[in-house]
C-alpha cells in the first residue's frame, strides 16, 4: 500500500546528510559555581519568603500577614497603655504563651506550603539532582521555618521594647525580661517550626497537612488543660504542675523563661528540682526526634 | 443522593491516613474519661467539663474541618473534581450526597465517643450523656455543612475553618458575650441544656434561637454549596 503513495517532497536523496546540528548560539556557562551551601542558603531563602507569600499570589499573602497582624495587637495595646497609663500591659515572657493560638494557626497554615508541594509534584529528585543532600534539603526547609516563626515572636517583642524606651518608663527599663523572651522566643520557633515540618511532611495534601499539625496543637493543649484541671480538682498540684508540660508552649516557657532565666511562669506552676531539667529534655528530644522523622522520611520520599 | 458518589466519598474519607486523625481525636477523649475515672475525679462537674471543653470545643470541630473539607477539597485540588462534575448529575445533589457523607462520618466518629465518654462517667445520670450526644451530633452535621461550603469555595478551607474554630469560637467568643451567638458550639451546647438536666451546664442562649440558627446553617450552607458547583471553574493556586 505504501508504494502506491507519491514520495513526500521533502524526502532527500540517501546520500544527503540526515541531520544537521546548527550552532544557534547557545553558550557554557563558565562563570564562577558557588557551593553547596549557598544552594541550601538559597533554598532556605526561598522558602522563607514562601511562608510569607512573597513571590506567591496575593491570596497566599493574606494569612500570614493577616496572623501577623493579630499578633502586632497587644504590642500596640500595651505601648498605649504605658503611653497614657503609665501601667505596663503585657509580660515579656507571657506574650507568646498567651497569644499562643496565633503562632499555633500560622504554623498550621504555612508549614505545610513548605514541604507539601515537593512532595506531591515528586520534584525531590530535582533538588537531589544538585550538589544539595537530602540534609541540606531538610535543614533548610526547618531554618526557613524556624527563621519565620522568629520573626512572627520577636518582632511584636521589639516593637514592644523600643516602645518601652521611646514611653520612657518610670523605673529601669526591662532589657534583661526583653532578652530572656527573645531567648523564648527562639525556642519556641525552632521546637515548634521542628513540630509542625515534620508532621506536614507526612502527608503530600496541604489541607490534611494543615489539620494535622492543628490537631496535634489542639490536642496536645486540650490534653494538657484538661488535665490540670482534673489533677487540680482532686488536690495533686505536684501531678498538676506536670501536666502542664504536655503542651509544647508551656513545656518552652518553663525550660527557657523559668529554668534558665528564673523569670515568672506563665502557668500556675511547674514541676521544679527535676522538672527544670525534664522540661529542657522533653523540648531537646522533641525536636531530635521530629528532625530525625524528618530526615527518615525524606530518605524514604527520595528512593522513590 | 447518589450512591456511588457516597462509595467513592466514604472511600476517600476513610481509606488514607485522613481516618487515622478521626480516630486518634475519639480515642484521646476516651483515654481522658477512663483516666478521670481511674483516678476517682468522675463528678458530674468534672464530666460536664471534660465535655464541654474537650469534646465539643475541642475533638467536634476537628472533626468537622477534617471530614467536612476532606469530601471535597482534595478532589478540587488535584482536578479529578472535573470527572465528577462532567456526570450528568445535577449539582445539588452532588452538594447533598458529599454533605451526607460528611455529616455521617462526623455523627460516628463524634456522637458515639461522646456519649461512651459520659457513660462512662456518669452512667445516664441526668441526662448529660443523651444531652452531649445529642449535641455532638447536631454539632458536627452543622460543621460538616459549614465546612464542605468553605471546601468548595476557597482553596484555603482548613486554615479559614480553623480560624474560626479556635479564633472566633475560642478567644473571641470567651471575651465577647455577643460572639457567642454566633458559635455552632454554643448552639450545641443549648441544645445538650435543653436534654440534660444537670445544674453544671449553663448556657445563655435561647433553644429556639440555637436551633433555627442550626436549621438555617445546614440547609443555608448545603443549598449555597450546590449553586456554587453550578457555576464552577476550576482555577490553578499557586
Amino acid at each position: 500500500m505504501s508504494e502506491s503513495l507519491p514520495a513526500p517532497p521533502s524526502s532527500a536523496p540517501a546520500s544527503a546528510p540526515a541531520g544537521v546540528i546548527h550552532d544557534i548560539g547557545y553558550r557554557h556557562y563558565d562563570g564562577p559555581r558557588l557551593s553547596r551551601g549557598h544552594a541550601t542558603l538559597a533554598l532556605t531563602v526561598h522558602s522563607l519568603r514562601g511562608v510569607f507569600g512573597l513571590g506567591r499570589t496575593v491570596r497566599a499573602k493574606i494569612i500570614p500577614f493577616a496572623l501577623f497582624g493579630i499578633m502586632m495587637l497587644p504590642a500596640v495595646v500595651s505601648i498605649a497603655m504605658m503611653a497614657m497609663l503609665k501601667e505596663r500591659g503585657m509580660a515579656y515572657s507571657q506574650y507568646t504563651v498567651i497569644m499562643q493560638a496565633i503562632p499555633a494557626i500560622f504554623l498550621a497554615s504555612q508549614s505545610p506550603y513548605t514541604v507539601a508541594p515537593d512532595l506531591r509534584f515528586r520534584v525531590l529528585p530535582l533538588y537531589l539532582s544538585r550538589p544539595v543532600t537530602i540534609r541540606d534539603y531538610v535543614s533548610a526547609k526547618l531554618a526557613a521555618m524556624t527563621a519565620a516563626l522568629f520573626l512572627l515572636l520577636a518582632v511584636p517583642l521589639t516593637v514592644l521594647f523600643v516602645g518601652e524606651l521611646v514611653v520612657d518608663m518610670p523605673g529601669p527599663a526591662q532589657t534583661s525580661e526583653y532578652l530572656a523572651s527573645l531567648a523564648g522566643a527562639a525556642g519556641h520557633a525552632v521546637l515548634l517550626a521542628a513540630l509542625g515540618v515534620a508532621i506536614a511532611s507526612f502527608t503530600p495534601r496541604r489541607g490534611l497537612g494543615v489539620a494535622a499539625v492543628i490537631a496535634f496543637y489542639l490536642l496536645s493543649s486540650g490534653v494538657s488543660g484538661a488535665l490540670v484541671g482534673m489533677m487540680e480538682s482532686v488536690g495533686d498540684d505536684a501531678a498538676a504542675a506536670w501536666a502542664w508540660l504536655i503542651s509544647p508552649f508551656f513545656v518552652v516557657d518553663a525550660a527557657i523563661h523559668v529554668g534558665v532565666f528564673g523569670l515568672d511562669p506563665a502557668a500556675d506552676s511547674y514541676p521544679g528540682g527535676f522538672g527544670v531539667a525534664a522540661a529542657i529534655l522533653i523540648m531537646l528530644g522533641l525536636i531530635a526526634l521530629s528532625v530525625t522523622a524528618l530526615i527518615l522520611r525524606y530518605r524514604k520520599a527520595a528512593s522513590r | 443522593m447518589n450512591g456511588v458518589i457516597a462509595g467513592i466519598s466514604y472511600r476517600s474519607l476513610l481509606g488514607r491516613r485522613r481516618v487515622w486523625l478521626l480516630v486518634l481525636l475519639p480515642v484521646v477523649l476516651l483515654a481522658l474519661a477512663v483516666l478521670l475515672r481511674v483516678i476517682g475525679a468522675d463528678g458530674e462537674r468534672a464530666t460536664v467539663t471534660l465535655l464541654q471543653t474537650f469534646a465539643i470545643g475541642t475533638m467536634l470541630p476537628l472533626l468537622g474541618v477534617i471530614a467536612g473539607t476532606g469530601v471535597i477539597a482534595p478532589e478540587i485540588d488535584d482536578g479529578t473534581v472535573i470527572h465528577l462534575l462532567s456526570k450528568p448529575i445535577s449539582r445539588p445533589v452532588v452538594a447533598q450526597t458529599k454533605f451526607l457523607v460528611a455529616a455521617s462520618v462526623v455523627a460516628a466518629f463524634a456522637a458515639v465517643p461522646t456519649f461512651a465518654a459520659a457513660y462512662l462517667l456518669v452512667g445516664l445520670e441526668s441526662g448529660v450523656a443523651s444531652g452531649f450526644a445529642l449535641a455532638a451530633l447536631v454539632g458536627g452535621v452543622a460543621y460538616a455543612a459549614v465546612f464542605m461550603l468553605l471546601g468548595v469555595v476557597t482553596r484555603h478551607a482548613v486554615t479559614i475553618g480553623i480560624i474560626y474554630a479556635v479564633i472566633w469560637e475560642g478567644v473571641v467568643g470567651n471575651f465577647v458575650p455577643g460572639a457567642r451567638r454566633y458559635s455552632v458550639q454554643q448552639w450545641a451546647q443549648t441544645v445538650a441544656d435543653q436534654v440534660s438536666s444537670s445544674v453544671f451546664l449553663t448556657t445563655d442562649i435561647g433553644i429556639g434561637f440555637a436551633v433555627s440558627a442550626l436549621v438555617i446553617v445546614v440547609v443555608g450552607a448545603v443549598f449555597w454549596a450546590g449553586r456554587r458547583l453550578r457555576s464552577f471553574s476550576l482555577t490553578g493556586d499557586e
